[in-house]
């Protein structure tokens, strides 16, 4: 095994033994297995997905979800009301992620510093891993003709308010068409995730990569040598398949919280902040139609942000609340339209009038994640009164910017939809409850529940990424974030990796 | 694994949400089963029983009916059947809570209603009534199994590309571009 592996179709060697097993291949795994693999580590990354290149990416949201996301797509925190959405694919979440790049704010790395004793993350210390980062992602402004319709309406109704905002940069390379299905993946392989930038540089420096294959317990993980258990799967990552085990020496979990965490209960590592400290960012979406057709589904889904309502220090981290223009397929627009009967089917035939945003709010760490009977995570999450009504202004603000664009109705998806007409209708705002399930919230930013701190009574994970309590065990995506580091988490996710891989593939080989 | 879209219709819970003892014996299998009736033999289910499909099938149609802007529904995309296939490879938790909320569906009228027959039973106008109050109801419950099936419905539904031409989508982009 040299390269590549997808063991849904070969049969894997009962003991695959190495330096460095890490446990996911997205953009927090692919770092470290590249940068470890080029330091002539001998590297062994396990994902459990599928390896979806060009055309196997069909544009077609059912089949799509149901291969590239965690659980099929319907991951849910366990009120149900927040949808998780993740990637569960080689090159994890930056598959079917947006291409936002928005790094670290300085005040964030400083707020890490003071509140959690990592030293080390100052913005000066931090710079040269961003700048990598950024260079990884190949990050670039979208261009002025890249911007759709859906994100220029959006801008227009800012603009005419006074509102500032931005357009973001991503990390899509020239050869993006706007084909508009990022959701479910690129088939022009234009998304530079860690499939087609990371991986196979990982691979080339010597890294054996196995796809399918699911890394479901750590066993000695306060010994020397450890011993991943793993199961392949079949070829559509149903079922488990064969066992087998990794040994190495050093163990890197990259499996995003929804991944990491549970492998570190279920294997019984770690002290009892594991699972807690969960940051989910919960968005809403709204909607709103407008005379003309606005036929969001064509062009970049997401390239601008309303951000004149964003707030960021060093004392409270991110607050407030950014509007993003976005748009997806219609499979995904129809699950989201709470609209039964032949209302319901009217409101879709009005698709290609259809503008969407989500505004997205930055939260406090007030998750958990725990172990459910079948060693399943089990996410608990309750929103806070402050971000309820955080919210409710967030709505409010986007429907105003709508307005401003011309919508003719605001479309707010609860159970029937909120259909606003006017600024007078926006009073219903202050009614909404927002309690579970009455609105369709989404996270895809989870974060945390393996927090670094400086001291064990703080956090879950050193400042290195080592999980307290076990040897030579790290994190190395967003699971080690204390807060939440940025409105769009993979820049921030490169740049940790970056620094914690550059500090192990320093150290001596034993 | 993380909870999936129904894994919540536990006992306890149903319990806890104050649907009290007659409704939990119910649930239990005594009592008004019978109201349900038997169910027309359906091939090549691969994980529902008949009667679990017929509700199921009620479900789709009263979220999703043909008629209206499009004559297209829910029967006419096979979303039930679609849903049967989704579920014979789901982790067996999640299949055993899908089957409860199935079951909490169909006595649902009696549950909610105080009415003495079945969801699959109800004219259809009923049926739109008290689909709609699953999803408007105070009971956490009740919402949460709304919103589990209307998202399949909706993702399911909405990706048909006989669909397509009644919603103004042109389908996917790649087999538009210019060659
Ligand atoms: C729909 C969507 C849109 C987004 N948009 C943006 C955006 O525009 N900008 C931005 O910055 N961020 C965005 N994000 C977030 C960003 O993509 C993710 O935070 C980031 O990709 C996570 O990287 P990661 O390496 O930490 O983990 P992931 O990319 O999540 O990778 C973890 C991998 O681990 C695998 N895994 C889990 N458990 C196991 C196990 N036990 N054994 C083996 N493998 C396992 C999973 O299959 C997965 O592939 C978006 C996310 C989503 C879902
Ligand atoms: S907009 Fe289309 S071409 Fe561009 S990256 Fe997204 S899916 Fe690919």
């Amino acid at each position: 095994m040299t390269t590549l592996t997808d063991c849904s179709l070969t049969a894997v060697p009962s003991q695959i033994d190495c330096d460095i097993c890490i446990v996911g291949s997205g953009f927090g795994g692919a770092t470290a297995a590249r940068i470890l693999a080029v330091a002539g580590r001998d590297v062994v990354v396990l994902e459990e997905g599928g390896d979806f290149t060009g055309k196997s990416l069909t544009q077609r949201d059912a089949a799509m979800y149901d291969q590239l996301y965690v659980q099929r797509g319907g991951a849910t925190t366990q009120d149900m009301g927040i949808s998780l959405l993740a990637g569960r694919v080689l090159g994890g979440g930056g598959v079917i992620n947006a291409c936002d790049v928005v790094p670290a704010e300085d005040a964030i790395w400083r707020m890490w510093q003071k509140r959690f004793g990592l030293e080390e993350f100052s913005p000066e210390a931090m710079a040269p891993f961003a700048r990598q980062a950024l260079a990884d992602l190949g990050a670039r402004p979208i261009r002025e003709e890249q911007i759709n319709r859906n994100n220029a309406i959006l801008r227009q109704g800012a603009a005419a308010l006074g509102w500032r905002g931005e357009v973001m940069q991503h990390n899509r390379a020239d050869h993006c068409k706007g084909l508009g299905t990022c959701l479910v993946g690129c088939p022009l392989d234009a998304k530079q995730n860690a499939r087609i930038t990371l991986i196979p540089k990982a691979i080339g420096a010597g890294a054996r990569v196995l796809c399918r294959a699911r890394a479901v317990r750590i066993e000695a993980g306060n010994s020397e040598q450890k011993r991943v258990q793993c199961r392949s799967l079949d070829r559509r990552g149903y079922h488990e398949q064969q066992a087998f085990e990794v040994r190495a020496k050093i163990v890197i979990l990259a499996a995003n919280p929804l991944g990491t965490v549970p492998l570190l209960l279920r294997s019984g590592l770690g002290n009892g902040h594991v699972g807690r400290s969960l940051s989910l960012q919960p968005q809403v979406p709204i909607l709103a139609l407008f005379e003309q057709p606005v036929d969001a589904f064509h062009g970049i889904p997401q390239s601008y942000a309303v951000t004149q309502f964003a707030t960021c220090d060093e004392a409270r981290g991110h607050g407030g609340f950014r509007i993003e223009g976005i748009m997806g397929t219609p499979g995904i627009v129809g699950s989201l339209v709470p609209q039964a009967g032949v209302a319901g089917k009217e409101l879709m035939t009005q698709l290609r009038n259809i503008a969407a945003s989500l505004l997205l709010l930055p939260d406090e760490s007030v998750g958990r994640i725990a172990l459910g009977g079948a060693g399943q995570a089990v996410v608990r999450y309750d929103l806070t009164a402050e971000w309820r009504q955080r919210a409710r202004q967030a709505i409010r603000t986007a429907a105003r910017a709508y307005f401003a664009a011309g919508a003719k109705t605001v479309v707010l998806p609860t159970v029937p939809p909120k259909m606003w007409t006017c600024e007078a209708d926006l009073r219903q705002v202050d009614a909404l409850s927002l309690a579970p399930a009455t609105l369709p919230l989404l996270s895809a930013h989870q974060q945390g529940g393996v927090r670094m701190a400086a001291s064990e009574k703080d956090g879950a994970a050193d400042p290195t990424g080592r999980v307290f309590g076990t040897r030579d065990v790290y994190v190395m995506d967003s699971s080690g974030f204390p807060t939440t580091a940025s409105s769009h988490t993979m820049a921030p996710i490169l740049a940790v990796a970056h620094r914690q891989a550059a500090r192990l593939a320093g150290r001596s080989k034993n | 694994m993380t909870a999936r879209p129904l894994a919540f219709v536990t006992r306890r819970r149903v319990l806890q949400l104050g649907l009290g003892a007659g409704a939990l014996a119910l649930l239990g299998g005594g009592g008004l089963l019978w109201l349900r009736g038997a169910a027309p033999a359906i091939h090549d289910l691969k994980c529902l029983s008949p009667q679990q499909f017929r509700t199921l099938a009620a479900m789709a149609r009263t979220h999703i009916p043909a008629g209206g802007p499009f004559a297209i529904g829910a029967d006419e995309a096979e979303l039930a059947r679609a849903f049967d296939r989704y579920l014979a490879d789901e982790p067996p938790g999640h299949v055993r809570d899908v089957k409860r909320a199935l079951h909490l569906v169909e006595f649902g009228p009696i549950l909610f209603d105080r009415r003495l027959t079945t969801f699959s039973h109800l004219p259809p106008a009923d049926q739109r009534q008290h689909w709609l109050a699953w999803g408007q109801s105070d009971l956490l419950l009740r919402r949460q199994v709304w919103w589990g099936f209307a998202k399949f419905f909706g993702l399911v539904f909405y990706d048909r590309p006989e669909v397509w031409p009644h919603i103004g989508y042109p389908g996917p982009s790649l087999e538009r571009l210019p060659a």
